[in-house]
């Protein structure tokens, strides 16, 4: 469900429980209002007999046939009410204690209409007045109780009930708004951790399908863009690598024109020179032009196999191990130019998984370059330090050489491009960069001239990789 | 009469062996140096009337050896060889008044008639 449609629906769910509650309260109000209404009438009523019974003791007292008269009056005037409030009674306390009460009113007033003329000084019939009085105030005051009673009981459940809906809409507002927020800050969470990982080039796409909602919009539309950076970079890499062919091709070309033109000189003069050759001379004509074939072979030769894919026979290996294996490599030539080694390897340094032999030959053609730019007695740096936050090994190689000047950084790593002014292929960079690419790593060179020259190679460790045991898939 | 003289600059050796045995059938006199700093060594002590250079050599190339001769030596024909042929070299060598411009692999019928005519300028 959109979280739009989850907060309309809390809104919805909150406000009904509102509206109930005030419902009911409402309606506990308007019962408490009609109780209270009837309990006027009923202490009315009371006030009344009340009235009668004084009028009653009157008679008895005095004879006073004025006191009869007004007994009369009060028996007719509860009589009018009753019939007023007929309605209200059965409603509070049903059909039949009216009815009873009624009874007990015709009761009473057919004690008072026999009594007449002198019966005012007998107690009998005073005796049965007076009952018949007591029954009707008892009955109408229990009536009356009852209703109070009621009131009472209604105010307390109202309250009650009003203060546990209020915890209660309380409660469900807490736990609801909590339930959303945590579910929008999973959500959340998850979309920036696809960022995250997308911004360090890892383009891994949310698995499961993205929820219908506006964070799986979101998700999506980051999947997207993760997929299309990819493409670009695909298309970047590709773009790079068919510039860097097109390098390849222009020395290719070059390379090959100097063994291809001494062929074709060497055959253009033979034929002009022939006839005043000597039979070696004409022979040693012949070798040359086959050398000049041999050297083209070489070079393609060696051309193929820059261009091969390079074939990797993978292992577990650790890197202070490797570094020292390819100083005892160089180390006579160190010794030849004098050159001092500063090493600063990093302490337990997770191992990498690589090809040794290729790994060699890079860090031996950067050591190699390193002390070519420094001639005599200079000092050759190697720093091997581990990068927790991505996992990776770092290795630096730099001199304090003649540096490379900023133009030329960008190209270093072109295949044919050199600096040197003897001889060199100027493919070893280029290759070195190949095969670090190949091992999922960065080589990267920063330089100052006259101050040196670092090169900085990356290489994942074999648990980033999962290769740490060999026999992982 | 007195024999031209050619001067031939290539780090590739066969280059100028097979130059000096071309042009001297045709009676030049040729003189061949593997680099530029020894060819220009050589201009100090003897007047060639054409130098024929490589363009792509380590050390002085062909195109520091170009304008050196054209600063010191300004009546010596330059022709220019190269493999690594592309237009901004040919108009950079031709802004500095080379003579000639050939890409390798060269036909030396067409370099001899270009030197003929170097000469033909004088």
């Amino acid at each position: 469900m959109k979280i739009e449609h989850k907060i309309y629906l809390s809104n919805a769910v909150h406000i009904i429980l509102i509206v109930l509650i005030g419902m009911f309260a409402l309606q506990n109000l308007n019962e408490i209002l009609t109780k209270f209404r009837f309990t006027v009438i009923a202490e009315g009523l009371n006030a009344n007999f009340l009235e009668m019974r004084l009028a009653e003791k009157n008679y008895f007292l005095y004879g006073d046939n004025e006191a009869l008269d007004n007994i009369r009056t009060r028996i007719d005037q509860t009589g009018e009410t009753l019939l007023q409030v007929r309605p209200d009674i059965i409603r509070a306390v049903g059909a039949e204690k009216y009815t009873t009460l009624q009874n007990h009113l015709h009761a009473y007033t057919q004690l008072v209409d026999s009594i007449s003329k002198a019966s005012h000084r007998d107690s009998a019939v005073q005796q049965k007045l007076r009952e018949a009085g007591q029954n009707l105030k008892t009955f109408s005051e229990n009536i009356t109780d009852l209703e109070s009673d009621r009131i009472g009981a209604i105010i307390v459940g109202s309250k009650n009930i009003l203060l546990y809906s209020f915890w209660a809409v309380v409660l469900f507002a807490f736990l609801f708004s909590n339930l959303i927020v945590r579910n929008i800050g999973q959500s959340l969470r998850k979309v920036v951790d696809l960022t995250r990982a997308i911004s360090t080039g890892n383009y891994r796409k949310i698995e499961e399908k993205p929820s219908n909602d506006e964070i799986g919009a979101v998700i999506s539309a980051i999947n997207t863009m993760a997929e299309e950076l990819q493409k670009r970079e695909k298309e970047l890499v590709q773009s790079k690598r068919l510039a860097s062919i097109g390098v390849l091709v222009a020395g290719v070309a070059h390379e090959l024109n100097n063994p291809l033109n001494n062929i074709s000189m060497l055959a253009q003069t033979y034929a002009e020179v022939y006839d005043g050759l000597s039979k070696e001379e004409r022979v040693s004509f012949m070798e040359r032009v086959d050398e000049e074939t041999e050297r083209l072979r070489v070079i393609i030769h060696n051309l193929l196999d820059y261009a091969k894919p390079k074939e990797q026979h993978l292992a577990r290996a650790t890197t202070n191990q490797v570094i020292q294996k390819i100083l005892a490599l160089v180390q006579n030539m160190l010794d030849v130019s004098n050159i001092k080694v500063m090493l600063t390897l990093g302490e337990h340094l997770p191992d990498i998984y690589i090809d040794e032999h290729q790994i060699q030959q890079v860090l031996v053609n950067m050591a190699t370059n390193a002390i070519q730019a420094m001639g005599k007695g200079g000092e050759l740096r190697i720093v091997s330090r581990y990068l927790p936050d991505n996992d990776e090994i770092e290795i630096e190689i730099g001199d304090n050489g003649k540096g490379i000047a900023p133009e030329f950084l960008d190209h270093i790593f072109d295949p044919f491009f050199t600096t040197k002014e003897e001889s060199g292929t100027g493919l070893g960079l280029w290759v070195s960069y190949g095969i670090i690419k190949n091992h999922q790593g960065n080589i990267r060179v920063a330089s100052q001239v006259g101050a040196g020259t670092t090169f900085i190679i990356t290489l994942p460790s074999c648990k980033k990789l999962k290769r740490c045991t060999d026999g992982e898939a | 009469m007195a024999k031209h003289s050619i001067m031939v600059i290539d780090d590739e050796k066969i280059v100028g062996d097979m130059a000096k045995l071309s042009f001297e059938q045709d009676g030049y006199e040729v003189e061949t140096f593997l680099n530029g700093e020894s060819a220009l060594e050589r201009l100090k002590e003897r007047r060639f009337e054409v130098v024929v250079t490589d363009l792509k050599m380590k050390g002085v190339d062909g195109l520091e050896v170009l304008r050196s001769i054209k600063k010191l030596y300004p009546g010596v024909k330059v022709i220019m060889i190269t493999a690594f042929a592309n237009l901004d070299v040919a108009i950079e060598a031709l802004r500095d008044d080379v003579h000639d411009f050939f890409p390798k692999p060269v036909k030396i019928k067409e370099l001899k008639a270009s030197v003929k005519r170097a000469l033909g300028e004088e």
